[in-house]
């Protein structure tokens, strides 16, 4: 084969990347591309970057899982020994064997289990949680001090719905920010429908507008869970257990019945057991 | 769940967080290792559970693989029965991506991408996988020629479960060329080959993986944007 004759094909294999990212290579051809990947760091590369643009598509189809599906799900997981356990104890059924992407799973088979010892919390999550919640309270009593006394009444039966919020044995929290440093960060628990939400880095709304928070699910119509005042975490009740996320929008002072704008900050709720 | 349970995943930054957000514009709260490519914060938010999480079930730990089926099986079930469309088939190809999520755990490399685009990559191979074969069983093709009428983004349009997410995805392929657009979803969201989708919209082949590398970098830009 002429140098010309190999730059060509080599040409034509790059041009595979895009396909190859969208799974729609024909068996023989997906072969073939995975072993150039696999000696070829620049492709590697390329086709690392298109498939996380392929998988924002993924992302906008995401569907409730049907409820019989976890149980079945775990109850496999249970009884199903994991690929680089050392001796499965008995021969557990296995579906075939993973024909995988090598950018996502390595070209070469994994090595045997050669893992770090896990780092292990040197006190107990519990203490932890503790432990930051009692700085959270103490950041709002410390607010307190400057306030008027029916603001500090107010800022109080505050405090007490957040600590109730904090004590469900089902709380959990999550937040995010974007690239823009604006951030939302949420403690909620799903069986109490309750949520405190804290907002950072956002620029205060201009006069005469207000953050306006949102209950956001499939097949319904924002819901508003009210308004943010000042920088005070806003303690959000009868959130519907498939919310998949808050949104947060600049309003008119007194809130919308609907969102008016896009949204300046939004947070998924999955990780805090809403949205199934 | 008890409370040290649901605490565990993230005891250390969440409650730091009703204080103050954390603040690693570039580390592991980006969406993709490369910052400059930001993304919408569900997606983030997600990302960053999904990536913890993962690692403890590498490790074998089934409450960790409870939490993280939690996280997934939404986006696992919603693109494989995006792309299968038989629901009962869809639950069955679904329940074998969760499997094979909890076997092949040790496998996964934080370095090569995030958890997330880890799992929902095997979801799609997978899916794509059942449709071909029950393609080849000729079981769809009275369907496949009811629906080869309309242009591949309308199924987009038409799916059900709103949502912010969904809505910039959309808006997004909607600043796609047409041929672009039908190039990148003829092949993701139904699962056609490039030959196959080159044949149904009578382009060279060239004409098609140029396309689709341009669609998917548009879409790139423009996702990036709403972040």
């Amino acid at each position: 084969m002429s140098i010309l004759d190999r730059l060509l094909r080599r040409e034509d294999l790059h041009s595979l990347a895009a396909p190859y990212a969208l799974d729609a290579l024909e068996p023989a051809e997906r072969v073939r591309f995975e072993r150039h990947l696999a000696g070829c760091e620049r492709c590697a590369a390329e086709v690392r970057a298109l498939s996380e643009d392929a998988v924002r598509l993924a992302w906008s189809t995401t569907a409730l899982a049907p409820p019989g599906l976890r149980n079945r799900v775990l109850t496999a997981v249970r009884n199903t020994p994991q690929d680089s356990a050392p001796e499965p104890a008995y021969d557990a059924p296995r579906a075939r064997a993973p024909h995988l992407p090598p950018h996502v799973w390595g070209a070469a088979p994994p090595p045997a289990r050669v893992r770090a010892p896990r780092m292990r919390p040197l006190f107990a999550p519990f203490a932890t949680a503790t432990a930051a919640a009692a700085l959270v309270v103490a950041a709002l009593f410390a607010v307190q001090a400057t306030q008027t006394q029916d603001r500090l009444d107010a800022e109080r039966a505050q405090a007490r719905e957040i600590a109730h919020v904090l004590a469900a044995p089902d709380a959990r929290a999550t937040s995010d920010r974007d690239a823009r440093g604006r951030g939302i960060g949420v403690i909620a628990s799903a069986s109490e429908g309750r949520a405190v939400v804290t907002l950072s880095g956002l620029d205060a709304p201009p006069s005469g507008r207000v953050h306006q928070l949102w209950q956001m699910r499939p097949n319904a119509q924002p819901r508003s869970l009210g308004l943010f005042r000042d920088d005070t975490p806003l303690v959000a009740s009868g959130l519907s257990k498939a919310a998949t996320s808050l949104a947060v929008t600049v309003e008119p002072d007194g809130g919308s019945v609907q969102p008016t704008g896009q949204p300046v900050v939004q947070l998924a709720l999955q990780s805090v057991g809403f949205g199934g | 769940m008890e409370p040290e349970k649901s605490f565990r995943a993230c005891s250390t930054r969440v409650f730091a967080s009703l204080i103050r957000i954390p603040s690693e514009p570039g580390g592991r709260s980006a969406c993709h290792s490369d910052a400059s490519k930001p993304c919408t914060a569900a997606e983030r938010g997600l990302r960053v559970e999904a990536d913890e999480l993962l690692v403890l079930v590498a490790g074998g730990d089934q409450k960790a693989f409870e939490e993280l089926y939690g996280l997934v099986s939404g986006p696992v079930f919603g693109l494989v029965r995006r792309v299968v469309r038989d629901p009962a088939q869809s639950e069955e190809v679904a329940q074998e991506v969760l499997l094979e999520l909890w076997r092949s755990a040790p496998r996964f490399d934080p370095g090569r991408g995030s958890a997330l685009s880890w799992i929902l990559t095997l979801a799609h191979r997978r899916a794509v996988d059942r449709v071909r074969s029950a393609r080849a069983a000729g079981e769809r093709e009275q369907r496949e020629a009811r629906r080869a009428h309309h242009p591949a983004f309308d199924h987009v349009a038409e799916e059900v479960e709103a949502g912010l997410e969904r809505e910039w995805v959309r808006r997004c392929l909607d600043r796609l060329t047409a041929l672009q657009r039908q190039s990148v979803t003829l092949a993701y969201y139904d699962g056609y080959t490039y030959r196959e989708v080159a044949e149904r919209l009578s382009l060279p082949l060239g004409t098609v993986k140029t396309r689709m590398r341009d669609g998917l970098t548009r879409l790139r830009e423009c996702l990036g944007g709403v972040a």
